[in-house]
């Protein structure tokens, strides 16, 4: 397993985010054994914006969740710089920095203890950690809140506290699962700005949204997702020349609706099996 | 990354390490965080520092009360307990009950009269009988003037009953030679003519203490009037008082003094310890999934065993910290109100405990924090949002509250039965270090150190599986419904059973012959009855649900009941164990029988049991007794149950889990003991061989030696003298102690013989990820596994 491991990184030195046949199963009451994620597969290079689109629903939480190491992939493997997100969690942990909708902040602690502690956590000695610190303070405009607890914050605060927290330790690959969701336009603006700024320093990241026209304007390529599975992956460029639509949006839903048509008619040809 | 993959796999070993730093880090963080919260510094520190006070000056305000409040006492009858020269020649007392005043200022306050009644004399109770006559109001009345305007009885029913006194005192006629006969309220009396009714409600607490202080007065004046009578009669009072008695308490007085403290105040701190230990678990691990910071923590580079330890050790300080201030705040008020008050349980020396040896509490305490922390902690992790962590409390408490209340029962003494229940045997043991009996306490010190520690490892290790589990962390919030969760039982049914399953099938055994034992009433006297007696319950009530369920709700019965092949080498070595580790349990059992010894009734109503054992042809009993249980009891526990528990990388829950279930299945206290030990061993056999067959070989074998060695002895083969000899007193077989050691060795040879076969085969995959692999039917399809296995 480690020697695929190396290989693999030899191999494909480029791409920072590997994801081979990803699946991921839930036991649920009512629908069963159920794949929240089925046979995903991607890769992302440095310095490139990976968008995931899909409604609610679609898997796109699970698949960052398992790549952040919080859950475990069922089958599959997904690999961080060459680190496997399963088996070398701690390893992944160090390169990446999640934020989420569903990562919040701590109330009982104000914005620069926040962010210091997590910076603590990674292990950085105190000056490098306060050289950070200070420094993330000034670009994301966060002095004026700096001693202002969590639970005081308004959500674009909270926001941009989450992301100064997971850029503490200068992680090479960022993932955003739905970081858009609820901020007002203007807070939502500035977040894409941050992203774009990562992406010129080189950054390797993924961000998933069921936003269409974030997705259109930010990501260099995009993956529609849709229970469970990845329906198609490409550059806008591509995926509008495979499809013959110049509107995203109906691109999307042809897909959709497409991927619907096809698996009704599997389960009408297995009904009349079944007969 | 030019790493080699040795050097990343020691990278990961490393990683995989907690690190002091961030274990503290953890800790200062959820400290200081707790301390921010006003709510957790209420319950922890404010509130014991005011409780104890409030409450302390509650009782002493009741106890001031009770001996400063006025009362007013009517005594009807006034012309038959004074000194009144009227009556003089029927009242024969020396001394009266009540004095008139002369002097105005000395009378009683004149208060309320009732109506239609003419004032009462001014009277106060005479010197000898009560000093302090400033806190008793006397009204007194003559029951003859009285009784002409109504029943005298009713009068004074009225008079408590509408509180116009307190305790009325009824006096109807004079009283004879023999003295007044208390009678309260109106209860019947032998003693004819000479009674005096005494009216009181003891629904009110002024009447109850009215009546007090005039039963101690009537008592005085009785006890007065007995002693002139005797001695007028010629009679030396000291006949009364033929020798006094001496007591003396031997124990040093260290120990008087801490004889109540060494019971109540471990006491306290326990339950506050849990209780303190439970509020924060709440908040550090629900509290955090609600607000969603954990899923914050959990992708940070914490590790699951740091944010565990981190966690636990703030818990541990919170719940210190409450059992240490509400004791202490406890003692402080106590020893100060009790000193007011100026009582104590049996008049022992209460003031203030001696405090060096208190301090043992404090070596207690920490042990103890730690364990129920680290329930708490796993208990709490369960919960989704504070509110239902709340909910968790109940049952927690449940469980190891009787371990707190078992050393407070009279009689409970530090011994070696009592040493190894856990918390029981470490309070008895602060106990004794409290009472200064070092010597006793240091020879149970290894045992209840180790039991313990035992709880102690367990319970960190389930807070930090608790950790580990996604379905506990990522727990979905979907609505639980009886309807849909049967079809998903029946819909996704899978080869084995789940823990789930596997736990209600557990339920279900334990509870049926729970009541199976309840319906049988009494012993039968015949070997058909016996027959029946232990057939019923192995196949209706062991047996039968369990197939039932493995049918029901898995696919595969060879799966779910672990019906696996063992390969040769391993079934050689079960053979010799199911011999050998017989000597190993009857001396257990004897060593069991020792420590909690049974009662001679039992042994007496297991009696005529083993006489039919013995008489009855032997292969039926070896049906009976072994091949039978060992079927059912083994597919049952090591097969179906063990089978789900083992899942998801549980092999220890599965082995523990099951042999206390086969331990609580054995009904009585000295079986269940024996068995659970042979289950952990059984346990282990089946996570090593993967398999139930191993398992069934071995509890035949024990059984069927059980049931024979009587019969083997009574052989007489030659040379079998060395092996097994028969006790001269009980009759009963039993090994020779060299033949014991001897089994002792092979056994371990034959265990570790059999963890070296295992290690080398993948049945310890066999048990748990083969299991979900298969289930999940993913590696067929999945390219990856392939690259996985190259």
């Amino acid at each position: 397993m480690h020697s695929h491991q190396s290989a693999a990184s030899l191999v494909l030195p480029a791409h920072m985010i590997q994801v081979q046949h990803l699946t991921k199963t839930y036991e649920d009451l009512r629908r069963g054994r159920f794949r929240a994620v089925d046979q995903v597969s991607f890769t992302v290079r440095p310095g490139e914006i990976f968008g995931l689109l899909g409604a609610n629903g679609a898997g796109k939480t699970t698949v960052l969740r398992i790549l952040s190491t919080v859950l475990r992939p069922t089958s599959g493997i997904a690999t961080i710089d060459g680190y496997d997100v399963a088996h070398e969690p701690a390893e992944v942990r160090r390169r990446i920095g999640f934020v989420s909708n569903n990562t919040a902040i701590y109330d009982r602690m104000t914005a620069w203890e926040m962010v210091e502690y997590f910076g603590q956590l990674h292990g950085m000695t105190n000056d490098s950690l306060y050289q950070r610190l200070e420094k993330l303070f000034d670009q994301l405009r966060m002095n004026e809140f700096r001693d202002v607890p969590g639970g005081k914050m308004s959500t674009g605060m909270r926001q941009k506290v989450s992301i100064a927290r997971a850029l503490v330790h200068d992680p090479p690959v960022l993932i955003f699962d739905e970081a858009t969701l609820g901020l007002d336009v203007l807070v939502a603006r500035n977040l894409l700005a941050v992203i774009r700024e990562l992406r010129e320093a080189g950054k390797c990241l993924i961000f998933s949204t069921h936003i269409m026209s974030e997705v259109e304007r930010l990501c260099d390529r995009i993956a529609i997702m849709h229970k469970g599975r990845i329906l198609d992956s490409g550059t806008l460029d591509e995926l509008t020349g495979r499809h013959q639509e110049t509107d995203f949006e109906e691109l999307f839903f042809s897909l959709l609706s497409s991927h619907e048509d096809a698996t009704h008619t599997i389960d009408a040809k297995e009904m009349e099996v079944a007969r | 990354m030019s790493l080699s993959s040795k050097e990343k796999r020691k990278a990961a070993m490393r990683a995989g390490r907690p690190r002091f730093s961030a274990i503290r880090l953890m800790y200062t963080r959820e400290m200081r965080d707790q301390l921010r919260d006003r709510r957790t510094l209420f319950t922890i520190a404010v509130l014991p520092m005011l409780l104890y006070p409030l409450v302390g000056m509650l009782l002493l305000q009741i106890a001031q009360f009770t001996r400063q409040h006025t009362i007013s006492v009517c005594v009807i009858g006034v012309e038959h307990v004074t000194d009144d020269a009227e009556h003089a020649e029927t009242n024969t007392f020396v001394s009266p009950l009540l004095v008139t005043v002369e002097d105005e200022e000395e009378a009683s306050p004149s208060r309320l009269q009732p109506l239609g009644v003419s004032e009462s004399t001014p009277v106060r109770f005479s010197k000898t009988l009560w000093d302090s006559d400033s806190n008793i109001d006397v009204y007194a009345y003559s029951a003859a003037e009285l009784s002409r305007s109504g029943d005298l009885e009713e009068r004074a029913q009225d008079w408590v009953r509408d509180q116009v006194f307190d305790c009325v005192v009824c006096v109807r006629q004079p009283l004879g030679v023999n003295g007044p006969v208390i009678m309260q309220d109106n209860q019947e009396t032998d003693a004819a003519g000479a009674s005096v009714g005494l009216y009181y409600n003891v629904a009110s607490d002024q009447s109850m203490i009215a009546k007090d202080r005039m039963v101690s007065i009537l008592n005085r004046w009785r006890g007065s009037w007995v002693r002139t009578r005797l001695s007028d009669a010629g009679v030396e009072l000291s006949v009364l008082d033929p020798f006094k008695i001496n007591d003396c308490d031997i124990a040093p007085e260290r120990t008087r003094e801490a004889a109540f403290w060494s019971k109540l105040l471990p006491f306290i701190m326990l339950v506050w310890a849990m209780t303190g230990a439970f509020y924060p678990a709440i908040d550090l691990v629900a509290g955090e999934k609600e607000r969603g910071t954990l899923e914050t923590l959990l992708c940070s580079p914490a590790l699951r065993s740091e944010i565990v330890w981190g966690k636990l050790g703030a818990v541990m300080t919170f719940s210190m910290m409450t059992a240490l201030l509400n004791a202490s705040s406890m003692l402080v008020t106590s020893s100060f109100v009790f000193n007011q008050i100026g009582v104590g349980p049996a008049g022992s020396s209460m003031g203030a405990p001696p405090l060096i040896p208190m301090l043992w509490l404090l070596v207690a305490l920490i042990p103890l924090s730690a364990l129920f922390s680290a329930l708490a902690l796993a208990v709490a992790a369960m919960a989704r949002s504070s509110k239902e962590g709340q909910y968790y409390l109940m049952p927690l408490m449940m469980v190891t509250l009787p371990l707190v209340l078992l050393p407070m029962l009279p009689g409970t003494t530090l011994n070696l039965g009592t040493s190894l229940i856990p918390v029981t045997g470490m309070f008895l043991l602060v106990r004794s270090l409290v009472e200064g009996q070092h010597m006793e306490a240091l020879t149970y010190l290894p045992m209840v150190a180790v039991v313990t520690s035992v709880c102690l490892s367990l319970a960190t290790r389930w807070a930090k599986r608790q950790f580990e589990s996604e379905s506990v962390l990522f727990g979905d919030g979907d609505q639980w419904e009886l309807g849909a969760w049967m079809r998903h039982l029946w819909r996704d049914r899978q080869r084995a059973a789940t823990p789930t399953i596997a736990f209600g099938c557990g339920a279900v055994i334990l509870v049926a012959l729970f009541f199976g034992k309840l319906a049988v009433t009494e012993m039968p006297d015949t070997f058909g009855g016996i027959a029946k007696l232990i057939f019923l319950p192995q196949f209706g009530l062991i047996l039968a649900p369990t197939l039932l369920m493995a049918t029901m709700m898995t696919t595969s019965l060879r799966t779910s009941l672990r019906l696996n092949t063992v390969n040769w080498r391993i079934w050689s070595l079960v053979a010799v164990l199911a011999v050998m580790l017989h000597p190993l349990y009857m001396q257990l059992a004897g060593l069991i029988g020792q420590m909690y010894p049974l009662s001679p009734q039992a042994l007496e109503a297991m009696r005529p049991f083993g006489e039919h054992i013995s008489s009855a042809p032997w292969l039926s009993v070896i049906l009976l007794m072994a091949v039978v249980p060992a079927i059912c009891e083994e597919l049952a526990f090591r097969g179906f149950i063990f089978g789900g528990l083992v899942r998801n990388n549980s092999p220890v829950r599965a082995v523990l889990v099951t042999a206390f279930m086969f331990g609580i299945s054995h009904g009585v206290l000295q079986q269940s003991i024996s068995a659970t030990f042979m289950g952990i061993l059984l346990g282990w056999v089946a996570l090593r061989t993967g398999s139930v067959l191993p398992g069934i070989l071995i509890h035949f074998g024990n059984n069927a030696l059980s049931v024979s060695l009587g019969r083997i002895a009574e052989l007489q083969l030659p040379g079998m003298q060395n092996l097994i000899s028969v006790d001269a007193v009980s009759q009963a077989p039993q090994y020779h102690p060299i033949w014991t050691g001897c089994a002792l060795f092979v056994s371990v040879a034959c265990l570790i013989g059999m963890y070296r076969i295992t290690a080398d085969m993948d049945v310890m995959e066999n048990n748990d990820v083969l299991a979900d692999r298969i289930i999940s039917d993913q590696p067929v399809r999945d390219p990856s596994l392939k690259q996985y296995a190259s």
